[in-house]
């Protein structure tokens, strides 16, 4: 097993990162671990499931507390997100791992791109000048109200019901896709985006966690030192994420999803 | 935030001491974490009359119910 330490240290970076971004981290941790460290891929994905619902519950307790958490929008997504993962596993045995990640890897890079154009754009009106309605809400940004509302629920609905097919397969929390979808596509403020995907991913990880928890996939130091570092990692990015320029955020979720798209995509060559 | 703590706590004993049955605990309770929230946000919901969301939040539960109790019988 590799230095403990330097396990340690990628689960906080991966936190740090994960948490910032409304990601679990899994995007990182994953190659990390088969590919710079030579890990089995099943022991990396289940150190990363339980890594993202270490992310996911440290960046929720600061975002719950923040009142950045949409529940409502959370919880409808995550019904379609079960629905994805069940999808995901009936449909794993109908692609090859080439194939997944080359759609995969499309699949971000057209987002990246289309989010690197939208970056600009914000997604919030004025307090009074419009209502939430059922899965929008209110934000606070430098002491003044706004409102946002959710656009096209279908895309949204699709976004997660990717989100929950990939997430067993590769070890994921789903964030990588729902984050830049709700952001770019369904009028949902970014930072409102992120915390409530934190919210939920832990929750998407869980599911699969136990599966392979119960197989025995589940290397136990191993995960246990990515964990250490992961919730110290995460708990520092969400606090900062306060701090942080919602144009830059987005910026930074572009080039995420652009590098992982080219990782992808070279996976699938 | 304290089933983070219990967890990272029993995370970090179980590194230090070597102790295996120590690292699973923390595992099982991190994992449990998000069952436990939405048990919190489904209470919630219907307890606030909030019906609509309070079924979604069950359906989402038994999702998890489900799935643990196929993990705990492989």
């Amino acid at each position: 097993m590799p230095g403990i330490w330097l396990l340690v240290a990628i689960g906080a970076a991966t936190g740090l990162v994960g948490s910032l971004l409304g990601l679990g981290g899994g995007v990182f941790l994953v190659p990390l671990l088969t590919l710079a460290m030579g890990l089995p891929i099943r022991s990396a994905i289940a150190a990363s499931l339980v890594s993202v619902i270490a992310t996911g519950s440290a960046s929720a307790t600061v975002n719950l507390n923040r009142g950045l958490v949409n529940m409502r929008l959370g919880l409808t997504l995550e019904v379609a997100t079960t629905l994805g993962g069940l999808a995901g596993g009936v449909t794993s045995s109908l692609l090859t791992q080439r194939q997944l990640f080359a759609a995969f890897g499309a699949t971000l890079g057209v987002m990246g791109l289309i989010m690197m154009s939208r970056a600009s754009r914000r997604n919030v009106i004025p307090a009074g000048e419009a209502e939430p309605g059922l899965f929008g809400g209110r934000l606070e940004e430098k002491g003044t109200l706004y409102v946002y509302r959710l656009k096209r629920l279908p895309v949204a609905l699709l976004a997660s019901l990717v989100a929950g097919a990939i997430s067993g397969l590769l070890g994921l929390g789903g964030g990588i896709v729902k984050v830049p979808a709700l952001s770019a596509f369904c009028g949902i403020p970014i930072r409102v985006a992120t915390a409530t995907s934190t919210f939920m991913i832990g929750v998407t990880a869980a599911a699969s966690a136990f599966l392979y928890f119960g197989r025995g996939d589940v290397s136990l130091p191993l995960t246990a030192a990515v964990v250490v570092g992961t919730l110290p990692g995460s708990l520092l990015g969400a606090h900062l994420s306060d701090q942080v320029h919602a144009r830059s955020l987005k910026i930074l979720m572009a080039l995420v999803l652009l590098l992982v798209a080219v990782r992808m995509l070279l996976g699938a060559l | 935030m304290t089933g983070l703590l219990a967890s990272g706590t029993l995370l970090v004993l179980g590194l230090t001491t070597g102790r295996v049955d120590v690292l699973r605990w923390g595992i099982v309770l991190l994992m449990l974490t998000p069952v436990a929230r939405v048990v919190v946000v489904t209470v919630g919901l219907l307890a606030r009359g909030d019906f609509l969301f309070g079924l979604i939040s069950l359906w989402i539960l038994g999702v998890l119910a489900t799935t643990l109790s196929f993990a705990l019988h492989l």
